[in-house]
């Protein structure tokens, strides 16, 4: 990682800016949302795997700023929303996309299912993915 | 399946960096997901990845009006196949 960013630094021109857009583990919130307003139902379970890429990716651009090739000028979270029409449908796509980086345990599925069953007709489940932007100055 | 219709991701992305007019590289662009949220506004856009497949994917969705100026590569962070000081901006998408 650490060698990429000093690769990016090659490419770029004087005073570029490297903008560093990633999601960040914290047990996201899986949440069902209607017209009438949302509830969070639970929250995933970060692997171990997805939480030791969080820290390399960190300690990487530490390690890029101690050697003094970026500065960090502006940092900000933000939501991104994964919806999907129903339970299953999450429970699905998690078992296959996110199987090395996130959980769902089953007492969280239960307690999305319920919530979705009692919610307004066009409820819809979906996971707050917590999202770091960073914008880099190359010095 | 939906991401991010309410569009942050896109807000954010441009709260952050101005792209007009901007020779911007996008590492580990995958799909050009993000890739179509930016490089309207950009003089040229290069986004790789090591993911062949992934790339087969951003080419055949790029948009009629942004093939001119937007390009996708096979290669991995590790050796940017650029000479230096070629971009002003850099993205790393998802990928650092």
């Amino acid at each position: 990682m650490v060698h990429a960013l000093d690769e990016i630094r090659r490419t770029l021109k004087p005073n570029g800016v490297l903008i560093d857009i990633r999601p960040v583990e914290e047990n996201w919130p899986v949440e069902v949302n209607a017209s009438t307003g949302y509830q969070v139902a639970g929250r995933l379970t970060d692997l171990p795997v997805a939480v030791a890429d969080d820290e390399a990716a960190f300690r990487a651009m530490r390690e890029a700023e101690s050697r003094r090739w970026y500065i960090k000028e502006k940092e900000e979270e933000f939501a991104f929303f994964y919806y999907w029409d129903t339970p299953s449908e999450m429970k699905e796509f998690m078992d296959e996309e996110w199987e090395d980086f996130e959980k769902l345990e089953e007492s969280v599925f239960s307690a999305v299912k319920s919530a979705w069953t009692m919610a307004n007709a066009d409820a819809r489940v979906r996971v707050r993915v917590k999202m770091l932007i960073t914008r880099w100055r190359k010095l | 399946m939906q991401k991010d219709p309410e569009g942050f991701e896109r807000k954010s992305l441009h709260k952050f960096a101005d792209f007009a007019n901007q020779r911007v590289l996008e590492v580990g662009c995958g799909e050009g997901r993000l890739t179509w949220k930016y490089a309207a506004d950009s003089s040229l856009t290069v986004g790789f990845d090591p993911d062949h497949d992934s790339l087969r994917v951003a080419r055949a969705d790029a948009p009629y009006d942004m093939q001119k100026n937007v390009h996708f590569a096979e290669a991995s962070a590790r050796q940017i196949p650029f000479v230096n000081e070629t971009f002003d901006i850099a993205i790393l998408a998802w990928s650092l």
